[in-house]
């Protein structure tokens, strides 16, 4: 009797006793290997180049994968240390295998500067996409923000945007941002001059406007640069004798300036001869200016 | 009138098999020499693995000699154009599991150049020979053992051979199948065929073969027609009978000694191989006086089996 | 032509295997699982659809290639079908090339099948892209030069070791550009005479590998594809000559 019980449980035991044991074990590994997240063995990669020779003439498809995988792999937050290998990853291995996939150069770029914080890490993984890809605007465009925003070089970022208005195909922001750049840096000429061949070339009415806006505040910038420097010039002049001109038009006739200055609403500029302030009568077209 | 010319004709042959690694050389065909003459019907004997296959490949070029010639029809065996007059089955033959009969026929039909009327009707010419026309239509994977057989021999003759090379014909067949293929292979030799076979089926070679080689040590030892090669005289003879038991008779028969042999008891009647000619007399006087009855006495010539044995086992 | 008729036959061998369907299940399914997989990803889903679909044609072309490539010889010498075949008028050559051409004609349908299958994903998303063609037709000639290794190994050899073979000069003619580093690399003028004869010598199956040029729409300029074309052919001419010269002295045992 016994017997017959004992050959009739053998089987589902030999099955159901297994197979707990490998539920259990697997349910320990899984928590215990969750919190590197997923497929952290990929951080371990070699390099791309010895990947290549791994990949037998698909190198494409594994930076695809690995692509795929690295979005999941920096979606998750619980993995401790999770940029350490950040730079490996993209600019290692993915880019490595194939350096004309634009996304992870855009998606790393991001992740480094956003997530990790390390602005420069993603310049340089830009600028190798950039070297890899010259005809694709928007790795320098990317780049030339992230010097804006981020880093606020607005040097480094004109240079970058200018590689990216090279390419025809670019959107017209980035001209605009371009010639803002030059703004920023207080080289107010170059910027007035980038501002109009927007304005020249622009072919809707939102951009002609807008080009139309910045010329005009900067014309007037200018002119008032101009003016206050040489209204200071003419005071410490022996002709000024520490006095300010009674008008802008003395200036005129002692040839410091050309012609008298009118802003390009064809307003005359305000003068006042006791305090040597000179302003705009005209508003500046821009609020961002603030009062002229 | 000139000497018809052989249809085969081979002069020491030798072949030996490459061993596994380094174990030497196993050398299988040691000189082995051959003719066969058109319109014959010749059987190759010999044990398993004594070289039967190997040779029979050898001269269809599957496998290369090491050493000998080999002449089909008087000229050199390798031409191509000699395989428009040559039929083969080998043996246990195995062919495409998923073409029907049909469409094998047709498929080795192409392999000689004939147009599609000239295939199709080859092919039901054939098929009717062997006796397969109504399960032509059935995948190959689908035949048994004696139906491949079947087709393997329809394929052998499509081409209307002169010279037809069996290896182990009959392997697999039930009792019909083999009537039927010895009455195929009687057929050929009818209309002048020639026929090359290998077996060790010895009573098949008994009933169809003209001549007879036994392939002993890689080389031909005893080759020639049955009826030379057997020696006519009386080897032994068997008496059966029915009455009082062999142990009274020897006795009296032979003086107790031997020359007498119980082959077999079986209730009334008893078998006894005598082999010579004095004590079967005795023997006969015996049964006569002791009260039996004879029932028979025949004569053993040397068979094949004997002829076979006798030179394989070694004098 | 006797050697079509072998063609022909083998075709009909092979198409019936079910070796090849299962492997075309398993391209379509990739292709197919592209679209999730591309799912995943952040950015361009059509370069991830247009990689996997590229790499599963290539892929599963040469599995065919060798699994079905590999295994007809053989079968046919250990079934001993080759038997009663080599012993008609025809001759060895004839009997080895119309193998060869059977397979390259089940390869061709295979690939035509999975092309199209590939096409009809990508035109139903509006990335289509024809160029992609040029990177397809060489990605055939590859098979049949990988094809021509599988039948020459198989021509003396036993399927196992044909197909490790295979796979290996596979994987060699994937890493050609390795030869070339080490041969700058290594020292002594014998080590790097040896490695330059092989790097010259050993199929560089990535000359006719265009599949990353072509995702990338980049050109694939006509002289190119020529003479990959020619490069892809006439190695397997030369494999396919002695492919039929180590056959033709082969014994049936």
């Amino acid at each position: 009797m016994l017997r017959a019980l004992q050959r009739r449980l053998i089987w589902p035991l030999a099955i159901v006793v297994p197979a707990c044991a490998a539920a259990w074990s697997w349910d320990r590994l899984e928590s215990a290997g969750s919190q590197d997240g997923p497929g952290a063995s990929v951080l371990y990669l070699p390099s791309g180049r010895y990947l290549k020779a791994a990949s037998l003439g698909f190198p494409e498809v594994l930076a695809d994968a690995i692509y795929i995988w690295s979005i999941q792999y920096y979606s998750n937050y619980t993995a401790a240390d999770r940029f350490a290998y950040l730079d490996h990853i993209y600019s290692g291995v993915i880019t490595e295998l194939d350096p004309h996939y634009v996304d992870p150069y855009l998606i790393g770029s991001l992740i480094m500067s956003t997530e990790a914080g390390d602005h420069e890490m993603a310049l340089r993984l830009l600028d190798k996409g950039i070297a890899a890809n010259p005809h694709e605007w928007i790795l320098p465009f990317e780049a030339g923000f992230t010097c804006y925003n981020d880093i606020k070089d607005f040097q480094r970022a004109a240079a970058y945007f200018e590689k990216a208005i090279a390419n025809p195909e670019a959107p017209g922001a980035i001209r605009r941002m371009h010639a803002e750049m030059f703004n920023k840096l207080g080289d107010k000429r170059a910027s007035l001059d980038y501002w109009l061949e927007v304005h020249e070339t622009a072919d809707d009415a939102y951009v002609e406007d807008i080009s139309w806006r910045h010329v005009h505040d900067l014309r007037i910038e200018i002119d008032l640069q101009t003016l206050r420097e040489a209204l200071e010039a003419w005071k410490s002049s022996p002709r000024g004798a520490g006095q300010y001109p009674q008008s802008l038009l003395e200036l005129v006739r002692a040839g410091v300036i050309s012609r008298e200055p009118i802003d390009p609403d064809g307003v005359a500029y305000a003068y006042d001869p006791a305090t040597g302030q000179v302003r705009s009568a005209s508003p500046f077209r821009l609020y961002r200016r603030g009062p002229a | 009138m000139s000497v018809p010319q052989p249809v085969l004709e081979i002069a020491g042959l030798r072949k030996s098999y490459k061993g596994h690694l380094s174990i030497g050389r196993r050398e299988v065909i040691k000189g082995l020499d051959l003719t066969i003459q058109p319109g014959e019907v010749f059987g190759l004997l010999g044990q398993n693995g004594s070289g039967k296959t190997t040779t029979l490949k050898m001269i269809l070029s599957l496998i290369f000699p090491d050493a000998g010639r080999i002449s089909l029809f008087g000229t050199d065996y390798r031409s191509v154009a000699h395989r428009h007059r040559i039929g083969f089955l080998p043996e246990n033959p195995w062919f495409y599991e998923y073409l029907t009969g049909r469409e094998f026929l047709d498929f080795y039909g192409q392999l000689f150049g004939y147009g599609r009327a000239e295939r199709s009707a080859r092919a039901e010419a054939v098929l009717a020979r062997v006796g397969m026309s109504d399960r032509a239509g059935l995948p190959l994977r689908k035949y048994s053992k004696g139906m491949l057989q079947r087709i393997g021999m329809a394929q052998a003759l499509i081409n209307d051979p002169e010279f037809v090379i069996l290896d182990e014909p009959m392997s697999g067949l039930d009792p019909i199948g083999r009537r039927e293929f010895r009455d195929i292979i009687l057929d050929l030799k009818r209309r002048g065929r020639t026929i090359f076979f290998s077996s060790h089926i010895l009573s098949d070679a008994e009933a169809i073969c003209d001549r007879v080689g036994i392939l002993k040590d890689g080389r031909i030892g005893v080759e020639g027609r049955l009826a030379d090669l057997l020696s006519p005289a009386v080897r032994s003879w068997e008496v059966m009978y029915a009455g009082p038991p062999f142990a009274q008779l020897m006795s009296v028969a032979a003086g107790g000694d031997g020359g007498c042999q119980l082959l077999s008891d079986r209730g009334p009647e008893s078998l006894v191989a005598v082999h010579d000619e004095k004590v079967l007399s005795k023997l006969l006087d015996s049964i006569r006086t002791q009260g039996g009855r004879l029932i028979s006495v025949s004569a053993r010539r040397e068979t094949l089996e004997d002829l076979y044995v006798k030179e394989v086992s070694g004098r | 032509m006797k050697i079509m008729a072998i063609a022909a036959n083998t075709f009909k061998e092979a198409i019936r295997d079910r070796i090849l369907y299962l492997l075309l299940a398993f391209a379509i399914l990739m292709i197919g699982a592209s679209r999730l997989l591309s799912l995943m990803t952040v950015g361009s889903e059509e370069k991830i659809v247009k990689d996997i679909g590229l790499a599963s044609i290539a892929l599963f072309g040469v599995a065919v290639a060798i699994f079905v490539g590999v295994g007809l010889v053989f079968k046919e010498i250990e079934k001993r079908t080759v038997y009663t075949l080599v012993s008609k008028p025809i001759r060895r050559s004839q009997f080895i090339l119309g193998k060869y051409c059977g397979l390259v004609l089940v390869l061709a349908v295979n690939l035509a099948v999975m092309t199209a299958v590939f096409y009809l994903v990508l035109i139903q998303r509006g990335w289509m892209d024809w160029r992609l063609t040029g990177a397809i037709w060489l990605t055939f000639i590859e098979l049949m030069l990988v094809t021509a290794i599988a039948i020459l190994f198989s021509s003396f050899s036993t399927p196992i070791l044909s197909s490790l073979f295979t796979v290996t000069f596979f994987i060699i003619g994937h890493l050609s550009w390795g030869l070339r580093l080490m041969a700058d690399k290594v020292e002594g003028v014998a080590a790097k005479f040896l490695c330059e004869f092989f790097y010259r010598v050993l199929p560089n199956l990535e000359l006719l590998n265009m599949r990353g040029r072509a995702v990338h729409g980049l050109e694939l300029p006509e002289s190119q594809m020529a003479f990959a074309t020619l490069y892809g052919l006439s190695y397997t001419a030369v494999l396919l000559a002695l492919a039929v010269a180590t056959f033709r002295r082969r014994d049936f045992l």
